[in-house]
C-alpha cells in the first residue's frame, strides 16, 4: 500500500512548441532555456515543490530525452522523494493497446492508474510553456472551500486581448456559466491560464466517457470543460494576480526574458520563499575582462565575456569575445559569439557560433502590431564570418 | 567495484596562519574562487579519478564542513558502497586528548582504512587548489610498486615549513627535508598529496604509533626516504598550496588569469561544489566591471575591478571594489570604496566608507562584521 497524497500534479509537457520553430526541433519546448540558467519547466516544477506537493507526473512524447535527462531523479528540485516525486510518464504499450497521446485529457486518460496509486483526492493539471510563481496550494484550499469538481486559474487580461485566449464567463462568486475559446466578442477578461484542479473521482468519470466517444479531440479546453459544464457540474475560477506569462511564440519568448531585466516587471526571481530551482551544471563563476562594458544585463555561471552587452541575457558558459556588441537579446546556454560580431533584438541557440563580423539582428524601438521581430539563430549551428541574418530571420539548423 | 584508491582528506592542516579566515572554519571550508570551498578541489580530483570511498578527518571547527557536505551528493559521493564518512574528532582513551598529528589522526581510522575493499591510499590536505588526474598518478605508482608518491610543484618556497623533495633522474626519492626559512630560489615542493599502499601506510601507523611519534612526514617518510619505495611525481600545471592569508590573496588573484582558469576549470574533469540555486548575476545601469571573477546572485551597480565577487554579494550605486575578494552576501553600499580587502562571509561596508590594504598586505574583514 503507497503513502496516500492528497493531490498529485500533472504536467502536460509533450507539446511540440512549433511556433518556436528552431528552437524546439531537437527538444520539447518545457526544455527549452530561459533567464540565463533556467528551463521553461522549472517555473512549474518549483511552483510545485514550493507549494507541498511532492508527487508529479511529467508526461512527455516530443522529443523527449533532453528533458527526461534535464529532469532525472527530480533532486534538483528536492522531488527525489521516498514516496512520491517526479516521475517522466511517456506513452507506453499496454496489453491490447497501445498509442500515442491523443490529446491533454487522453494523456491524463492513460495515465489513470498511475493516480490512482496514490488515491488522490484531487488532481492538478498544469503545462510546462508558461513562465509565472502561483501557490497551487492555496487554490486547492479554494476549490475545496467551493465544494467545486473542477477549478480553473484566471487571470484578468485587458479586453483588447481577451480573444486570443480561452475565455471564462463567471457569476459574482466565481462559478463558470460559460466557456468560450478564444471569443470575437468577449464578454468577460478572465483568461484561462491552463492550470485546472478536479477533483478526482469525477475528473476519472469524465475521461472515461470522453474515451469512449469516437469523436472527442480528447482535449481538456475542447471537450472536458465544456462537458462538464454542460452536465452543470460546480466549476469555478480562481483568480491569479501576478506575472504570468506564456512563451509560446518567439516574441513572447524574448519579452519574458526581457522581464528578467526589469526590476518592475514582478517576475522576481529572487524571493527567497520561493525559489525556482534549476539544474545545476558545475561551472565556474563567469568572468569578466578587461574590455567588458555590462549594463542592465544578466550574465550566468560558466561565461567569459569581454564585449559591450546591454538589455541582455547571456546564459551558462556561453562566451562572448572582445570587440562584440550584443544588445536586447538571449545567448543562451555555451554559445560563442566571436570578436566583432553585432547582435541585436536576437535569439542565439545553444552551443550556436556566431563566427566573426557577423550581424545578428536589427535594433528596434517598438513591437510592431504587438510582435518583436526577432532573429534567431539555430542550436547548434554555425553564422559565417561577416554574414548577416536579418530582423525577424530565423536561420536553419545547417546555418548560413 | 573496480576502485583501487580510498581518499583520506584531513580537513585542518596549516590553519594556524590563516588566522582571521579559519576562526570559524577548517581549512577545507575556507572559499575560494568565488564558489568554492578549498575541499572541492581535493574531492573532485579524487571523485573524478575512479575514488569513490573517502574520508574525510575534521578536527575542530568543523560545522561549516558538516553543512557543506552534508551526503556528499554533490559530488556524487552518495553512494551505498563507500561515499563520504565523515570522522569528527575523537578522543583517544589512551591519551584523553584529540590526536595531536597525522599518525594519531591515522590511527583513529585504521579500522575503516582496513575494512575497505581499495589497495591504495590518497591522503591530502585540503590546502591545494588544482585540478589533478589522481589516476594517471596512480598508474604510475602502480607500475612502480612504489610504496608512497609525492605529488609535488616547482615552485620558490615563500612560506615556511614545506617539505622539499630531492629526486634521482628515475624520480626516486633521494632527500626530503623540512624548511624552516623561506627562499625565493624555486625548489620541488610537496603538495601533502600522497598516494601509498595501503598495508604499507597501515603498517607504518601501527608501529609508529606504538612508539608515539605524531608527525607523518618527520617521522614516517623522512625516515624511510633510505629503506621505502618513495617516489616524487612532479606536476607542471596549476596548483595553488593556502597557508597563510598571503598565498590566499595570491592565489586567488591568479585564478583572474584566464590561463590558470583554464587549467582549474576547463578540463572535461569538473570541479564540483554544493549546490545553492542562487540566481544569475544582474547588471544594473551603474555597473562598471572589469577583470573580475564574479559568481552568480550578484548585483552589480557599481565599479568592480580585479576583484573576486562570491555569491550573492550587492554592489551599491557608485560603490567601487578594486584588487578585492567579497565573500558570500557581502554588501558594499552606495560610495563605499575598498581596495585590497578580503571581506569575509556577510561582511557590510557601509555608505562611503573607504578601505584600503596593500598588495603585500591585504586587510582581512572578519565574518559577519558592519564596517
Amino acid at each position: 500500500m503507497r503513502v496516500k497524497k492528497e493531490c498529485v500534479a500533472m504536467l502536460l509537457a509533450g507539446g511540440q512548441g512549433t511556433r518556436l520553430g528552431v528552437l524546439t526541433q531537437k527538444v520539447a519546448k518545457p526544455a527549452v532555456p530561459f533567464g540565463g540558467k533556467y528551463r521553461i519547466i522549472d517555473f512549474t516544477l518549483s511552483n510545485t515543490i514550493n507549494s507541498g506537493i511532492d508527487t508529479i507526473g511529467i508526461l512527455t512524447q516530443y522529443q523527449p530525452f533532453d528533458l527526461n535527462q534535464y529532469i532525472g531523479n527530480g533532486q534538483p528540485w528536492d522531488l527525489d522523494r521516498l514516496e512520491g516525486g517526479a516521475f517522466v510518464l511517456p506513452p507506453y504499450q499496454k496489453a491490447k493497446s497501445g498509442e500515442w497521446y491523443k490529446g491533454t485529457a487522453n494523456a491524463i486518460y492513460q495515465n489513470i492508474d498511475f493516480v490512482d496509486r496514490y488515491d488522490a483526492d484531487y488532481v492538478l493539471i498544469l503545462s510546462g510553456d508558461h513562465i509565472y510563481k502561483m501557490d497551487y496550494s492555496d487554490m486547492l484550499a479554494h476549490h475545496i472551500e467551493k465544494g467545486a469538481d473542477c477549478t480553473i486559474a484566471v487571470l484578468n487580461v485587458p479586453i483588447e486581448e481577451a480573444s486570443r485566449f480561452g475565455i471564462m464567463n463567471a457569476k459574482e462568486d466565481g462559478e463558470i456559466y460559460e466557456f468560450e475559446e478564444k471569443p470575437k466578442h468577449p464578454k468577460s477578461t478572465k483568461a484561462s491560464m491552463g492550470i485546472y484542479i478536479f477533483t478526482w473521482a469525477k475528473l476519472k468519470a469524465y475521461l472515461i466517457a470522453d474515451e469512449a466517444d469516437k469523436s472527442s479531440h480528447n482535449d481538456f479546453g475542447k471537450n472536458i470543460i465544456p462537458n462538464m459544464l454542460k452536465a452543470g457540474e460546480k466549476m469555478y475560477t480562481y483568480d491569479f494576480k501576478g506575472y504570468w506569462k506564456d512563451v509560446g511564440t518567439i516574441s513572447s519568448l524574448w519579452e519574458a526574458n526581457m522581464d528578467v531585466l526589469d526590476p518592475n516587471s514582478g517576475i522576481n526571481l529572487e524571493d527567497p520563499d520561493w525559489k525556482i530551482y534549476a539544474r545545476n551544471m558545475a561551472e565556474p563563476p563567469h568572468y569578466v575582462g578587461e574590455h567588458a562594458l555590462i549594463k542592465n544585463s544578466v550574465i550566468t555561471e560558466g561565461c567569459e565575456v569581454d564585449g559591450e552587452i546591454v538589455n541582455s541575457i547571456i546564459f551558462r558558459g556561453a562566451h562572448v569575445e572582445r570587440g562584440t556588441v550584443i544588445h536586447d537579446s538571449i545567448v543562451m546556454p555555451d554559445s560563442v559569439i566571436k570578436a566583432g560580431a553585432v547582435v541585436e533584438h536576437a535569439i542565439i541557440g545553444w552551443e550556436a557560433v556566431v563566427s566573426e563580423g557577423a550581424k545578428v539582428g536589427k535594433k528596434q524601438s517598438a513591437a510592431e502590431g504587438g510582435e518583436w521581430k526577432i532573429a534567431v539563430v539555430a542550436p547548434e549551428s554555425v553564422i559565417r564570418a561577416g554574414s548577416v541574418v536579418a530582423a525577424g530571420e530565423m536561420t536553419g539548423e545547417e546555418g548560413k | 567495484m573496480n576502485a583501487k584508491m580510498v581518499g583520506i582528506l584531513f580537513a585542518s592542516a596549516n590553519e594556524t596562519k590563516l588566522n582571521e579566515l579559519t576562526l570559524h572554519r577548517t581549512t577545507a571550508s575556507l572559499p575560494f574562487a568565488g564558489r568554492y570551498r578549498l575541499i572541492d578541489f581535493a574531492l573532485s580530483c579524487l571523485v573524478n579519478s575512479g575514488v569513490t570511498r573517502i574520508g574525510i578527518i575534521a578536527r575542530n571547527n568543523y560545522s561549516s564542513l558538516m553543512d557543506h557536505i552534508r551526503m556528499g551528493r554533490d559530488w556524487d559521493l552518495n553512494r551505498k558502497n563507500g561515499g563520504i564518512s565523515v570522522f569528527p574528532p575523537f578522543v583517544l582513551n589512551t591519551s584523553r586528548e584529540v590526536y595531536k598529528g597525522k599518525i594519531e589522526a591515522l590511527y583513529t581510522v585504521l579500522d575503516y582504512l582496513k575494512r575497505a575493499p581499495e589497495d591504495y591510499v590518497c591522503m591530502a590536505n585540503c590546502n591545494v587548489a588544482a585540478n589533478i588526474k589522481l589516476d594517471d598518478v596512480l598508474d604510475e605508482h602502480i607500475a612502480r610498486d612504489a610504496d608512497v608518491t609525492i605529488l609535488c610543484h616547482k615552485a620558490s618556497v615563500n612560506s615556511s615549513k614545506r617539505v622539499i623533495i630531492e629526486k634521482d633522474a628515475s624520480d626516486k626519492i633521494t632527500d626530503l627535508s623540512a624548511l624552516e626559512i623561506p627562499t625565493d630560489r624555486e625548489r620541488l615542493v610537496s603538495l601533502n598529496i600522497y598516494i601509498a599502499k595501503k598495508d604499507y601506510l597501515i603498517s607504518k601507523v601501527e608501529q609508529s604509533y606504538a612508539r608515539g611519534y605524531v608527525d607523518f612526514e618527520k617521522d614516517i617518510l623522512f625516515k624511510d626516504v633510505e629503506g621505502g619505495k618513495l617516489y616524487a611525481r612532479e606536476l607542471d600545471g596549476y596548483a595553488a598550496i593556502i597557508d597563510d592569508v598571503k598565498t590566499y590573496y595570491n592565489e586567488s588573484m591568479k585564478v583572474l588569469d584566464t590561463a590558470v582558469r583554464e587549467e582549474l576549470f576547463g578540463s572535461m574533469s569538473k570541479i564540483y561544489t554544493k549546490v545553492k540555486d542562487s540566481v544569475p548575476t544582474m547588471y544594473r545601469s551603474g555597473a562598471k566591471v572589469s577583470n573580475s571573477l564574479i559568481a552568480d546572485g550578484c548585483t552589480i551597480n557599481g565599479t568592480v575591478e580585479n576583484s573576486i565577487l562570491f555569491r550573492n554579494v550587492r554592489i551599491e550605486e557608485g560603490a567601487e571594489v578594486k584588487n578585492c575578494i567579497i565573500m558570500e552576501n557581502g554588501i558594499v553600499m552606495r560610495g563605499g570604496k575598498i581596495r585590497y580587502t578580503i571581506t569575509d562571509k556577510q561582511v557590510v561596508i557601509g555608505a562611503g566608507r573607504q578601505i584600503s590594504g596593500s598588495e603585500t598586505y591585504p586587510i582581512v574583514i572578519v565574518k559577519n562584521k558592519i564596517v
